[in-house]
C-alpha cells in the first residue's frame, strides 16, 4: 500500500469517527425533541404494551379484531376480554388489541412490556387465517411492519433511520399480489387420501373458473369468490417453516422467561358456512391444524384452548367475507370457554397444564 | 433496489471498498455483478430484456464497424439495431396502450376489436438503457466511438448501475472510455461523491417525498381542496418532481464519483430559466441533448425554413412527452412544451432586454422571465402528473370554482424546513453543485451543514414510501 493510499484511508478515518461523534450528538437531539412524537404519531404498539402494567393487570388478552367486532343487532357489544373479566371479578384483566394483529406483534408488544408488571396470566388469540400467505402478506401488513422497527431494541436514531430507509417489508400493490400469488402456491396440500389438487393456487383456479362448487351444486359469483378466499385462507398445512408458527415458538420461550402463564386460544371460524362450500377437505385441513398447535404448544406446557368449533354461521357477523368477527353469542360461547378453562388451571396443581377440545 | 434504501446504504460501500482493493482489470466482472445485482433486486426476470438489448447493440456496434467499407449495410444495421431495440421498448411500454386506443377507436366506429390488455409490468428504466444503447450503435455508425469487442465492458456501459435505472443517459465517448482507465483512490472524489449522495437523499427524501404526501392527497381529490391549496399542490409538485429527479440523479453521480467515474450533469436549476428553451437546457440535460443530438438534428434542426423548424420541433417534444409514458397526458405535455418554444421564437426578437439600461430594471426583468416560466412549467407540470384528462379536468375545475372553500392545506414544520432549504440550496448552487460549492465553505459550516443534512434525512424524511417518480418511464 503507498504512502498516499494510506493516508487518503487515514483521513477518511478520522472524518468517519467525526461522523460516529455527530450521529450520538444528533441521537441525543432526536430522543429529547422528536422521538416521543414519532412514537405517538406512529406506533400505537408501545402504548399498547404499557397498558397492562398502568391497569396493573394480571391477566392480559391479546387479540385482533375478533375481541372488539360486534354485530349490529348485538344488545351487548362487551369485547371478548370484558365478557372473560365478568367471569373473574378478583383479577384485573387488560385486553391489547390491534386490527389485523398477529402472533408477530404480539410477541413485540408482549416483550415490550416494562419488567416491574403484576402479569401472571398470558391469552393469545390464535387466529388460523394468520397463518396463509393472503394474511402474511396482506396489505394490512405493511403499517404493523413499520410500527414493529420502532419496537426493536436500538437507539431512537438507528431506528428512526430504519423507517426513513424503509428496512421493513414495502411492497407496492403489484409486487404484494405477485407475493401473495406465490405464497398461495407454495401452500402445499398432502392428504392422506386422493386429493386432485396439490396446491392452494390449483384447489382455487380450480373453483374459480367453474360455477358450481363441490356438490354439483350451482351458485352464484359471489359465492365462488367467498369460497376462493377460505380456501385462500385456509388451505395450507401448518409446519415449524411457517412465520407464524416461528413466532408463537418466540411467544412460548418469552412467557417462560418471564414467568407468565401462557395460554392460546384457537379462534372460531365458521366450520358450517366452509363444510357447505369448500366440503370437507378444506374443514379437515383446518382440523388438522389446529392439533399441530395444540400438539405442538400443550407438551410446551401451554395452555391451548381448541375452540375452533364452537360458533355456529348464524353468529358470524360478515357473510362475504372470511373474518373471525362474532356477534354476542359467539362473543360470549368464546369467553365462556376460556374461563372454563381458566377456572380449571386454577384448580389443577401447580405446573399442571391442559388443552381443551371445545 | 432504491437509493434510499437499507439495502443500499449497505450494498455501496461494500461495492466501492471492493472496487478499490481489485485489480483493474477485474473491476468490470465486479461491477458487472454488482449492477445486476442492483438491477435484479426489483424483478429478477427483467435482466433477460435487458440482455436481449444488450446482445442486439453489442452485435450491431461490431457488424457496423466491419462493414465500414459497405454503407448500405451499415445502414441496414444501425435500422435493424434500432428496430429491434425500439421494439422491445414497445412492446413493454406502449403495446397495451396502442391496444386500448384501437380498441376505443374500434368501438367509436362500431368494429369489433378482439384486443386483449397485456399483463406486463414495465422493467424499471427501460426507456432510459434503450436510450443509451441506442447512442453507442448511432455513435458506432457516426464513426464517432469504436465499437467495443469485449462484451463485458459494453454491458457494463449499458448497466453501469449508478445509472441504470433512471440515467444520466450517457454516451459512449465519456462512459465506456471511463470503464476502460485505471481509477486510483482518489480522496476528493470519494468526498465530492459522498456530498451528492447526501445531496441527493436530502433533496428525495427531505423535499419530494414530504411534498408528496400533500400532492398525492389534492390530485386524489382536488373537489375537496380549495383554489389556493391546489395552487399550492401545483408548485409543490414542480418542487417534488425536481427534486425527487435531480435527487436521484445527484445519488448517481455521487456513486460513480466516488469510484472516480464522471457521469453528465443533469440539471442546472432548472427554475432559474428564463424560457422554455433555458428550461430544456438546464432540465434533464442527458435527454434533452439525447433528443437534439439524435433527432433534432437530423431532422434538420434550425438550418431549415421556418415552417420546417416548427415542425421539427413539435416531432422533438411530442416524441419526449410519449418518452416518458405511454399516455396521450404525456403527449400533449410534449407538445405543449414544443409549442410554446415554437411561440417564443418571435418573442426572443423583442429585445426589451437590452432597453433598459439600469441594473435593477435588467434584475427585474430576469426575475418577471424566471417567474413567468416558472408558472408555465408547473402549469404544465399538473398535465404530466394527473392520470388521465378527466382527472386533469376535475382539478381545473375545483382550481376555478373552489375559491370561497377554507384552506385546509397545512403545511407542517418538515415541510416548511424541507421548501425553504431547496429554496436556498438551488439559489446558492446556481453556478455550481452541490459538491463543488460544498468543497469551497469553511470546515465548521461544512460540517453544521452535514449535520443538519443527515439529521433530517433520518428524522425528517416521510415515514410513507414514495418511489422515484421516473422510475415509471
Amino acid at each position: 500500500m503507498s504512502q498516499e493510499t494510506r493516508d487518503i484511508i487515514l483521513r477518511l478515518g478520522r472524518k468517519f469517527l467525526w461522523l460516529i461523534l455527530i450521529l450520538v450528538g444528533l441521537n441525543i437531539l432526536y430522543r429529547i425533541c422528536w422521538y416521543g412524537r414519532d412514537l405517538k404519531e406512529n406506533c400505537s404498539l408501545i402504548q399498547l404494551s404499557r397498558k397492562p402494567v398502568h391497569e396493573h393487570a394480571d391477566i392480559i388478552y391479546l387479540a385482533e379484531s375478533s375481541n372488539h367486532s360486534y354485530d349490529v343487532h348485538d344488545t351487548d357489544t362487551s369485547h371478548i376480554s370484558q365478557m372473560l373479566g365478568r367471569h373473574f371479578p378478583n383479577h384485573r384483566i387488560s385486553s391489547l388489541t390491534k386490527d389485523a394483529c398477529h402472533a408477530g406483534i404480539y410477541y413485540d408488544v408482549l416483550r415490550n412490556i416494562p419488567k416491574k408488571n403484576d402479569i401472571q396470566t398470558v391469552i393469545v388469540t390464535v387466529n388460523l387465517r394468520s397463518f396463509s400467505s393472503e394474511w402474511i402478506y396482506s396489505d394490512l401488513e405493511v403499517p404493523l411492519q413499520k410500527e414493529q422497527v420502532f419496537m426493536k431494541k436500538a437507539p431512537a436514531l438507528f431506528k428512526r433511520m430504519l423507517i426513513a430507509f424503509k428496512a421493513y417489508n414495502h411492497w407496492t400493490e403489484n409486487e404484494r399480489e405477485e407475493i401473495v400469488r406465490d405464497g398461495i402456491k407454495r401452500q402445499k396440500l398432502d392428504f392422506p387420501y386422493y386429493f386432485p389438487y396439490k396446491n392452494a393456487a390449483a384447489w382455487d383456479k380450480a373453483i374459480g373458473s367453474q360455477d358450481h362448487l363441490y356438490n354439483g351444486q350451482q351458485v352464484s359469483m359471489d359465492t365462488i369468490v367467498l369460497t376462493c378466499h377460505y380456501i385462500k385462507s385456509f388451505a395450507y398445512q401448518m409446519s415449524e417453516d411457517n412465520p407464524r408458527v416461528k413466532d408463537f415458538d418466540k411467544i412460548v420461550k418469552l412467557c417462560k422467561r418471564r414467568g407468565w402463564r401462557l395460554v392460546l386460544h384457537i379462534l372460531p371460524d365458521n366450520i358450517d358456512q366452509i363444510q357447505a362450500l369448500a366440503g370437507p377437505d378444506l374443514v379437515f385441513l383446518m382440523k388438522q391444524n389446529a392439533n399441530y398447535i395444540v400438539k405442538r404448544y400443550g407438551p410446551q406446557g401451554v395452555t391451548v384452548v381448541n375452540n375452533q368449533n364452537i360458533v355456529r354461521d348464524r353468529s358470524f357477523r360478515d357473510r362475504d367475507f372470511p373474518t373471525e368477527h362474532y356477534n354476542q353469542v359467539g362473543r360470549q360461547a368464546i369467553a365462556d370457554a376460556i374461563a372454563e378453562q381458566l377456572e380449571e388451571l386454577d384448580k389443577a396443581p401447580s405446573g399442571k397444564n391442559n388443552h381443551r377440545n371445545n | 433496489m432504491l437509493f434510499n434504501s437499507i439495502e443500499f446504504l449497505i450494498f455501496f460501500p461494500i461495492v466501492t471498498i471492493l472496487f478499490y482493493l481489485l485489480p483493474h482489470k477485474h473491476r468490470w466482472i465486479l461491477l458487472l455483478g454488482a449492477s445486476c445485482f442492483f438491477y435484479m433486486w426489483f424483478i429478477p426476470k427483467y435482466i433477460f430484456i435487458l440482455l436481449v438489448t444488450i446482445a442486439i447493440d453489442y452485435t450491431a456496434g461490431i457488424l457496423i464497424e466491419r462493414w465500414q467499407s459497405n454503407a448500405r449495410q451499415q445502414k441496414l444495421c444501425l435500422i435493424a439495431s434500432i428496430i429491434s431495440t425500439c421494439l422491445v421498448l414497445f412492446v413493454f411500454k406502449y403495446l397495451n396502450f396502442c391496444s386500448a386506443n384501437l380498441v376505443a377507436l374500434a368501438q367509436h366506429f362500431g368494429w369489433q376489436h378482439p384486443a386483449k390488455a397485456l399483463s406486463i409490468i414495465l422493467p424499471i428504466g427501460l426507456s432510459f438503457h434503450t436510450f443509451q444503447s441506442l447512442s453507442y450503435v448511432i455513435e458506432v455508425y457516426k464513426g464517432n466511438q469504436k465499437a467495443e469487442h469485449h462484451f463485458g465492458y459494453y454491458s457494463l456501459y449499458v448497466m453501469f448501475y449508478p445509472q441504470l435505472v433512471t440515467g444520466p443517459i450517457e454516451r459512449p465517448q465519456n462512459l465506456l472510455r471511463q470503464l476502460h482507465e485505471e481509477k486510483a483512490l482518489n480522496y476528493d472524489n470519494i468526498a465530492n461523491g459522498l456530498r451528492l449522495i447526501l445531496f441527493g437523499l436530502f433533496l428525495k427524501m427531505v423535499v419530494a417525498d414530504n411534498l408528496g404526501s400533500y400532492v398525492d392527497r389534492v390530485y386524489a381529490a382536488p373537489e375537496t381542496f380549495s383554489s389556493l391549496d391546489i395552487l399550492l399542490s401545483m408548485v409543490f409538485y414542480a418542487v417534488q418532481i425536481y427534486c425527487d429527479f435531480f435527487g436521484y440523479s445527484s445519488i448517481a453521480l455521487g456513486c460513480a464519483l466516488a469510484m472516480g467515474f464522471t457521469l453528465i450533469d443533469n440539471f442546472r436549476s432548472p427554475y432559474m430559466a428564463e424560457s422554455i428553451q433555458e428550461f430544456w437546457r438546464r432540465w434533464h440535460i442527458s435527454l434533452s441533448t439525447w433528443f437534439r443530438d439524435y433527432l433534432y438534428i437530423p431532422l434538420g434542426g434550425n438550418r431549415v425554413s421556418i415552417p420546417r423548424w416548427v415542425l421539427n420541433t413539435l416531432i422533438v417534444f411530442t416524441v419526449c412527452g410519449i418518452w416518458h409514458g405511454a399516455n396521450w397526458t404525456f403527449v400533449v405535455w410534449g407538445f405543449a412544451h414544443g409549442l410554446l418554444l415554437v411561440l417564443e421564437r418571435p418573442l426572443r426578437n423583442v429585445h426589451l432586454f437590452d432597453r433598459v439600461q439600469s441594473p435593477t430594471g435588467r434584475t427585474f426583468i430576469r426575475a418577471l422571465n424566471i417567474v413567468k416560466t416558472f408558472i408555465i412549467v408547473t402549469l404544465l407540470w399538473s398535465i404530466f402528473r394527473a392520470p388521465s384528462f378527466a382527472q386533469l379536468s376535475d382539478l381545473f375545475t375545483a382550481l376555478f370554482h373552489n375559491g370561497l372553500m377554507p384552506h385546509t392545506l397545512h403545511i407542517n414544520l418538515a415541510t416548511g424546513i424541507a421548501l425553504a432549504s431547496f429554496l436556498a440550496l438551488d439559489i446558492l448552487i446556481r453556478n455550481s453543485r452541490f459538491d463543488q460549492w460544498c468543497g469551497q465553505q469553511k470546515t465548521p459550516l461544512r460540517w453544521t451543514l452535514y449535520a443538519f443534512m443527515i439529521f433530517a434525512i433520518i428524522v425528517l424524511s416521510s415515514v410513507e414510501q414514495y418511489p422515484f417518480i421516473y422510475f415509471q418511464f
